[in-house]
């Protein structure tokens, strides 16, 4: 354990270092998606600015949700980068550089990519939490924790679409489907959906667990929200895990190794 | 000087027709892709039917539930239809590609314009028709089916728009590293200013008064809002809006290209 984590900080220091090879982009990136969100959440001010409430929820719940979605989105994808990416790495035969190391397969081709924009995502979401003015030390322990919990699940859903690859071929325009799902389904008040759509966005496309449980846990502490919370994020890890090794026996390429630049 | 007009005109039709056929090769990347539309068209009608319920009122600032969902619909369509131009310009001035469009018969611009129209029109369709079955199903039909020649024509204008914004965005590539933060704070004023997420109908007043005003409404709002109330006047008002704000974009496009093809440095080849 503590050998990978050395390993994972050698990763994300390296990734650092390159993205400061052109500094400027980083920062237009960092700052940009900053902005980015903060223009979209604009809708939901002028929403809440006419209609008060919509099925429970006002805008300070928005702020808590938007807070722990685009955190853990941005954490996901700047520390785990490749997640987006792992179809394309398995179809076109690129997991053989990871292959042929010895390091963990998994653990290596997801961090060895950080996407910039991940970390203005990250710095938006906690700036968001920062603007619903919650400071008591019970409050951000549990978004933090909140926070850690929701990477967990988002990271994890997208190994298990994306590891499709290894039997479909080419998942890259399913999985972007489903990822765009995840994301967007979690930007709305959970109370909106009823009956089957509830009960997908509680499994099938588990949107509900980046953004409505974990937010409902950030506002306020109940045992069963954090059950929910740790037995989504880490069945949803194993699962992910047994599917990735399932399909890695089906592995099989062109002897595509080369030199990762 | 009408022929050469003519002449200009089938080049760029040929080479959006190429496109068209080269989208139609892979139908089912078309289908895929309007999963969006429905993703989209669901949340929205959820929303919008809880709001509506929560008001208790059947029109808010004039429209009803099903104009909301089938303005929704346009808006949608227009936006989820319309190609990335940004990204592939910026492309092709980073990777020194423009080279070998510049020395072409034919303008790198209007090139890449009828691309893209190429690239949207048949997404544009598959949208459209699988938007408008749910928004039927879900509340019925249009208000006003009349309406659906001229709002094409809207559409294509609002496409031009939206061509020469995001033109503005890719060309940004000659002096910046990167334009992608552009490209999404641009894509996030049309949704919000251009009322993709919500109408400017329903903007407080003295916002309303700023939006609407903007080029942003011209390339959504005022095509989709044109859709569900449809008359000539409203037309008239929204075409001579879109002409205008394309002049203006069309002379600031112009002198960006043209200074940045000035400083264009490219080596080997």
């Amino acid at each position: 354990m503590q050998r990978e984590l050395t390993f994972l900080i050698a990763l994300w220091k390296a990734n650092l270092l390159a993205a400061m090879e052109y500094r400027a982009a980083f920062i237009s990136q960092v700052i940009g998606m900053m902005l980015n969100n903060a223009v979209y959440f604009i809708f939901w001010i002028i929403f809440f600015e006419r209609f008060q409430q919509v099925r429970g929820w006002s805008l300070g719940d928005m702020f808590f949700l938007f807070g722990v979605v685009a955190a853990s989105f941005g954490a996901g994808v700047y520390l785990f980068g490749n997640v987006l990416d792992l179809a394309n790495v398995i179809a076109n035969g690129r997991l053989d550089y990871y292959l042929a190391l010895p390091r963990p397969v998994l653990l290596h081709v997801l961090a060895s990519r950080s996407i910039s924009s991940g970390l203005g995502d990250f710095t938006y979401g906690v700036l968001s939490f920062v603007i619903a003015r919650q400071f008591s030390p019970d409050i951000i322990a549990r978004f933090v924790l909140g926070v850690i919990l929701a990477t967990i699940v988002f990271v994890a859903f997208l190994i298990l679409v994306e590891s499709l690859a290894f039997w479909i071929g080419n998942a890259a325009l399913l999985s972007q489907q489903a990822s765009n799902a995840l994301v967007t389904f979690s930007l709305y008040p959970i109370t909106l959906f009823e009956g089957n759509a509830r009960l997908i966005l509680f499994t099938l496309i588990p949107a509900a667990f980046i953004g409505a449980v974990p937010a409902e846990f950030i506002r306020s502490f109940s045992w069963t929200t954090l059950a929910q919370l740790l037995i989504a994020a880490f069945g949803l890890l194993a699962l992910a895990l047994i599917v990735f090794r399932r399909g890695l026996r089906r592995y099989e390429s062109g002897s595509a190794i080369q030199v990762q630049m | 000087m009408q022929n050469k007009l003519v002449a200009a005109c089938q080049k760029y039709l040929a080479i959006f027709k190429i496109q068209i056929i080269n989208s139609a090769a892979y139908p089912l990347d078309l289908a895929t892709r309007s999963i969006t539309m429905i993703l989209f068209m669901y949340i929205f009608a959820s929303l919008w039917d809880a709001t509506y319920r929560a008001m208790g009122q059947t029109a808010i600032a004039g429209l009803s539930l099903r104009d909301t969902l089938w303005y929704l619909m346009i808006a949608e369509t227009i936006v989820l239809s319309k190609p990335r131009l940004a990204h592939t310009i910026a492309e092709s001035v980073k990777d020194g590609s423009i080279a070998y469009l510049l020395n072409k018969p034919y303008n790198f611009l209007l090139y890449h314009f009828s691309v893209a129209f190429g690239d949207g029109t048949l997404r544009l369709v598959f949208n459209a028709i699988i938007g408008g079955a749910m928004v039927w199903l879900m509340v019925g039909p249009p208000p006003d089916m009349i309406g659906v020649p001229f709002v094409l024509v809207a559409i294509a204008f609002a496409w031009l728009l939206d061509c020469a914004f995001t033109a503005l965005v890719g060309l940004t590539a000659f002096i910046t590293e990167d334009v992608a933060a552009f490209d999404w704070i641009y894509s996030k004023l049309v949704l919000i200013l251009g009322g993709t997420l919500i109408p400017l109908d329903f903007f407080p007043a003295w916002l309303r008064e700023i939006v609407t005003a903007l080029p942003f409404a011209y390339t959504v709002y005022a095509p989709a809002r044109f859709f569900v109330a449809p008359d000539l006047a409203r037309f008239a008002m929204l075409i001579a809006g879109q002409l205008v704000w394309l002049a203006i974009l069309a002379l600031i496009l112009l002198f960006v290209f043209q200074r940045g093809v000035t400083r264009l440095t490219i080596n080997g080849g």
